[in-house]
């Protein structure tokens, strides 16, 4: 083959180990560690990776489950032993490997490598149970676990320079859990997803980012400052609608009474039903002076309080650009008959939205007060640039009189268009 | 579009590791974070004799490219899709100036660059066999056959010993089967497909040519072994390796090949050096048909290693 002796001319190997590595985390593991063939300079480079990215492409080409999480095992132990160095960021995602004593031993080897970043997604059999040691992981910047079971030892005083924390059906008990954030001082990214029924209190001085999505029955942003952006998607089950019916405190004020500089608010499913409840437009409130955008999915607007809570929110947000509203398509309160005062004595003639130039409303049903609504914000909105309405998929007939209806709107800016979407895709 | 009269554009002044000096335009050069660090921070590049000094690896030839991108990109206004577009069109270059220019980038600590070549440097390296790889960047074969067959190990370790090891292993094996026949028989099966062998195979991935020259290097081999049964020397201490070596070498198995991983040899090797003690005490432990049923059945393997690898590789790699 090639047997011709190239005038010393090796272009790559002599570029410094930092290049080397940048190229080297930009292919997959399996193709980092086959460099080691190339030539004798190459035997190593691989071997003082710092960012390590474990999954199941490692071992490709068999289709045999216990065959592949073999594989894998034996991979990763192997690499890991024959590492030279420290170790910042390291990811593992596999749907073969499950709960074994193979991965308590690299999170072992890890916490002795002041491993950063970990990102753990095991297979979906038995939970995966953290052992003790990854609470031993001092430097943790950015931790993420998928379907595990945390339970930190009584001497943890939590992880000093945790910035990101993304915790995805795990198992963990509430109060550890609020521990675990209010131990984080420097906590600025909080995501918590598949919660069954938690009652959250969150205290965390720094935090800027919040995702939060499970069944919730209740959650107070206690110490929340800083926060920017929030986003919650609230599912609902039998129980937590029962707590609704019980609970006598106002959730709006829990959850949004401390956060000045929220800039962008999103709600999804049950999320408008549970900041109505307690809620009323009482004139002591906070502004929120940054929101720039709100979404807000599934309100019902039959539902009065549901509605008030849409209006508290628009107006204490004065520089609002971005408005997008969904309506629910299933009718629960369809009993109340629509009270068409309501607008005249809630809202106040001469509000305007002096920022707001884009407003989506979707799944309209031409239900009364969307409609009112609607004819609302065109009325007050002066630089009002496009406002686009899709009808609900659910609403074939109505169509037309949707239209009827929406032409008749004054409309307070003449540069407002308004877009009826016909055909979604 | 306004003609700007020469005297109001403003100019650093950058000097390449060849004594060259060049006038830049201020938004491009200062694009570069380290030519902008210099001009902010000690006030230079402001005149012919104050021209700022490039690092090394940044030659004409890599600074009118590196230029080139940062003419492109200092303009605020582009598109994503634009700037795109750009810079799939400017990697397309030699290997050689994309390494050059990677490093260049590099030294003046301009990111999105060398992100840019390293992908492309990353690209032509994913998917492709070590042949391709090393013709693509003049890499030197400088492999021998047997470092390219085996695990990684410990720098340290010195080839024979690895050669060494394996026979020990085939000895102890022999040793246990006349014990135990029965359970090993056993084990060998269960773990026929889960050899350490495959795992050496994709992590090491052998190549094409690995397969032509077989003839000769397995001469080579079967030679180096009957030199090494001749004049090398043993590690008495073996023995007392025994019990925990079996229990390795049983947990790992299999038909083909024990060879051992590092931290097989670690244990092996205990605490002896790697230069070995001149002890010629392997002649007097085997009697001379198991020396030779040994020899045979190291050319066997060897032989078998070397036809079943193709396939071995097919099944692994694709």
């Amino acid at each position: 083959m090639h047997m011709e002796f190239f005038s010393g001319e090796d272009y790559i190997s002599d570029l410094p180990q930092s290049i080397i590595e940048t190229i080297l985390t930009k292919l997959p593991l399996r193709d980092a560690v086959r460099t080691s063939i190339l030539s004798s300079r190459w035997r190593y480079k691989w071997a003082s990776l710092t960012q390590l990215e474990f999954d199941d492409k490692c071992v490709y080409g068999t289709h045999d489950r216990a065959l592949a999480e073999t594989y894998l095992v034996k991979f990763v132990s192997r690499f890991l032993f024959l590492h030279d160095g420290p170790i910042h960021r390291f990811t593992l995602t596999t749907a073969y490997l499950q709960s074994s004593p193979d991965v308590d031993q690299w999170l072992l080897f890890l916490s002795r490598k002041d491993v950063k970043e970990l990102i753990l997604e095991l297979g979906e059999g038995e939970w995966f149970r953290v052992p003790s040691c990854l609470f031993s992981c001092r430097k943790l910047v950015r931790l993420e676990l998928v379907r595990c079971e945390l339970d930190p030892p009584l001497s943890f005083k939590g992880f000093p320079f945790l910035k990101h924390l993304n915790l995805q059906q795990v198992l963990i008990a509430p109060d550890v859990v609020e521990n675990l954030i209010s131990s984080c001082p420097l906590l600025e990214s909080l995501t918590l997803s598949y919660f069954d029924s938690l009652e959250l209190t969150v205290r965390a001085p720094n935090l800027k980012y919040l995702i939060l999505e499970g069944e919730f029955k209740d959650i107070c942003l206690e110490n929340a400052p800083m926060l920017v952006a929030i986003s919650v998607a609230m599912y609902m089950t039998d129980d937590i609608a029962e707590h609704f019916g019980q609970s006598s405190s106002c959730n709006f004020d829990k959850f949004l009474g401390g956060v000045p500089s929220l800039q962008r608010l999103i709600g999804h499913i049950y999320f408008t039903k549970y900041m109505s409840i307690g809620n009323t437009l009482a004139q002591t409130q906070v502004t929120y002076q940054q929101l720039k955008v709100i979404e807000l999915y599934q309100v019902s607007f039959e539902d009065m309080k549901e509605i008030m809570v849409v209006l508290r929110l628009i107006l204490n947000a004065p520089n609002l650009q971005e408005l997008q509203i969904s309506g629910s398509s299933n009718s629960s309160c369809a009993s109340e008959a629509p009270d068409f005062d309501f607008w005249e004595k809630e809202c106040p003639c001469d509000c305007a939205f002096e920022q707001l130039k884009i407003v989506k409303m979707t799944d309209m049903s031409g239900l009364p007060h969307e409609m009112a609504f609607i004819e609302f914000l065109l009325g007050s909105s002066p630089i009002l640039e496009i406002m686009s309405i899709t009808p609900s998929v659910y609403v074939t007939e109505g169509r037309l009189n949707l239209l009827i209806e929406l032409l008749r709107f004054r409309r307070a800016s003449a540069e407002a268009e308004i877009i009826f979407v016909q055909d979604q895709v | 579009m306004a003609v700007m009269k020469p005297e109001m554009k403003s100019f650093i002044w950058l000097e390449t590791p060849d004594g060259s000096i060049q006038q830049v335009e201020e938004e491009v050069a200062m694009f570069c974070p380290m030519i902008c660090r210099e001009v902010l921070q000690t006030g230079m590049g402001s005149s012919k004799n104050y021209a700022i000094k490039l690092p090394q690896r940044v030659n004409p030839v890599v600074l009118g490219l590196i230029l080139d991108y940062c003419r492109f990109h200092q303009v605020p206004g582009r598109s994503n899709k634009e700037r795109k577009t750009f810079d799939e069109k400017f990697i397309r270059m030699d290997t050689k100036k994309l390494c050059e220019l990677t490093s260049g980038a590099d030294s003046l600590q301009l990111r999105p660059l060398v992100d840019l070549t390293s992908r492309a440097l990353a690209r032509m390296i994913e998917g492709k066999t070590p042949e391709e790889i090393r013709d693509t960047f003049h890499l030197p074969d400088d492999l021998t056959e047997e470092e390219k067959l085996e695990p990684l190990k410990n720098r340290t370790d010195d080839p024979r010993i690895r050669l060494l090891n394996r026979l020990y292993a085939r000895k102890r094996k022999e040793l246990k089967v006349r014990e135990t026949s029965k359970i090993v028989e056993i084990e060998e099966e269960r773990v026929d497909d889960r050899s350490v062998d495959d795992l050496l195979l994709f992590i090491n991935s052998g190549d094409e040519d690995s397969k032509c020259g077989k003839s000769a290097k397995n001469k080579k081999k079967s030679r180096r072994r009957k030199d090494h049964l001749k004049d090398s020397s043993l590690n008495i201490e073996n023995g007392n390796h025994k019990k925990e070596t079996d229990s390795l070498s049983s947990s790992h198995n299999s038909e083909i090949e024990d060879v051992p991983s590092p931290s097989e040899i670690s244990k092996l090797l205990g605490s002896t050096s790697p230069t070995n003690p001149p002890e010629p005490d392997f002649d007097d432990e085997l009697d001379p048909a198991m020396k030779e049923e040994l020899d045979r059945e190291v050319e066997d393997f060897a032989r078998r290693l070397n036809s079943v690898w193709p396939e071995r590789m097919q099944g692994i790699m694709r």
